[in-house]
């Protein structure tokens, strides 16, 4: 007993720094991979209002860039709405696609007050939080692409694990063959990114389209990601790298969208009645 | 000034500087500036390993929360504040430290500062890299990003004293 109490004495500076460093530690590899709280973070009421009176001041800097991007988004919508929502099927009898009755997905308007994109995993910070409706695994895109997930929310804040993360894992295809993996992201550049999952007896054409696959059930099937802009071998598997050229750029993104899945729910009961689901 | 006020009045500043401005740098290259390790060299020399720790850990923590890191700055800080006392005893003066002065540039000189503050926020920087990367395989990206943005984190502390420290002591 006294040759231990010798031994804390005699290494007590050593002790102190192992126990606090084991702290420090802990959090942040808990917070990597599952958020317990939102003390601490973006999402807390103290730094997020602090990073709100920021961005206050900061957001009239890309002001014109965002509106031209609203303008193009804008008309992109209304080709669409156009083009789908009536077709004529004879002279004088036509049908209305009545696109409320199977709204599938809502969209929550939000802002981005806090975002890094050179970091190793990158989170934005929203200024909408569960008072309105927010919750984790809701998906976030934006007038360009694909975002990323809510990762943490408090009553006002939320924050986004973005596209910018090691284990982003979005389940996404290339448009028009098919063939569907991960995305992941290596830390080096901000525009752009990494499938993985996609065989490689399968061909692969350069600067296709890539998009969400609607998998999970976190985002519609067809939110734009990117373009193929390389396949290289991967050594040892028969597996391509490819390189995707994000379609958006996050290091100037305000203006983003949360979906809500109102099928959620139905979809993953009817998943876990399978014995054996690799999806669980 | 007293000393207590002196040392929150730059606790705050730091803070800020770091997390509303220097955080949001992004020079590319993977540089990053992290000019709070200038915090625990600034501290009072006789002040004990834990209570610089303490210090550490506060604002580490507080800077953790700002930038969703939630512990690295923390951990690396704590780091600093550890080697602290050996890196001094190694760069020892011939005649000890003057408990009185404080261990800025200016007091302790050109070549006091470059070698021991170089070589804490060297380790500073490589200690939270690797955690950030926490791979082997990526030890040269580690090392690049180490090598361009310590530098460049040392150029704006040396800056920063100039600016902010009156009543210069030149040696």
């Amino acid at each position: 007993m006294r040759n231990f109490l010798a031994f804390i004495r005699r290494f007590q500076v050593l002790l102190i720094f192992a126990l606090m460093q084991g702290v420090a530690l802990a959090l942040y590899f808990t917070f990597v991979h599952f958020p317990r709280s939102q003390y601490l973070t973006t999402a807390s009421e103290i730094s997020g209002s602090i990073l709100e009176i920021r961005n206050d001041i900061t957001k009239h800097f890309d002001l014109s860039k965002n509106n031209t991007n609203l303008q193009e988004e804008n008309i992109r919508l209304m080709e669409q709405a156009n083009a789908m929502s009536f077709i004529s099927m004879d002279n004088g009898l036509f049908e209305i696609n009545d696109t409320v009755h199977k709204q599938q997905y809502t969209y929550m308007p939000a802002s981005i007050i806090n975002s890094t994109h050179d970091k190793r995993n990158n989170y934005f910070t929203l200024n909408i939080g569960s008072a309105q409706g927010v919750k984790r695994g809701m998906g976030v895109f934006s007038g360009k692409g694909v975002v990323g997930v809510i990762h943490n929310t408090s009553k006002h804040y939320s924050v986004v694990k973005s596209c910018l993360t090691e284990t982003i894992n979005i389940d996404i295809m290339i448009e028009n063959s098919g063939q569907f993996g991960l995305l992941k992201w290596n830390g080096k550049d901000a525009r752009r990114g990494t499938m993985w999952g996609v065989s490689n007896d399968l061909e692969v054409k350069k600067w296709s389209k890539v998009t969400t696959r609607g998998g999970g059930g976190i985002f519609p099937r067809g939110i734009t990601v990117g373009k193929v802009e390389r396949a290289d071998v991967v050594e040892g598997k028969p597996l391509w790298d490819i390189t995707i050229l994000f379609s958006e750029d996050y290091r100037s993104l305000q203006r983003v969208y949360v979906v809500k899945n109102l099928l959620l729910e139905e979809q993953k009961e009817l998943e876990s009645q399978t014995p054996n689901n690799p999806l669980q | 000034m007293n000393i207590v006020v002196k040392i929150g009045l730059r606790f705050l500043f730091i803070l800020i500087l770091q997390v509303l401005i220097l955080n949001q740098i992004e020079i590319g290259f993977g540089i990053q500036l992290f000019v709070y390790p200038l915090f625990i060299l600034l501290l009072p020399v006789e002040m004990s390993v834990v209570i610089l720790m303490v210090f550490a850990f506060a604002l580490g923590i507080l800077i953790d929360a700002m930038s969703n890191t939630y512990g690295l700055h923390a951990s690396s800080l704590l780091v600093v504040a550890y080697l602290r006392p050996m890196v001094f005893k190694l760069f020892a003066p011939r005649d000890g430290y003057d408990p009185l002065l404080e261990t800025n540039i200016f007091s302790m000189g050109n070549t006091w500062f470059l070698k021991v503050f170089g070589l804490l926020i060297i380790i500073h920087h490589f200690w939270f890299f690797m955690l950030e990367m926490f791979k082997l395989n990526e030890l040269a990206f580690v090392l690049q990003k180490t090598a361009f943005s310590a530098p460049l984190s040392f150029l704006i502390c040396i800056l920063l004293q100039y600016l902010f420290i009156r009543n210069r002591v030149e040696k």
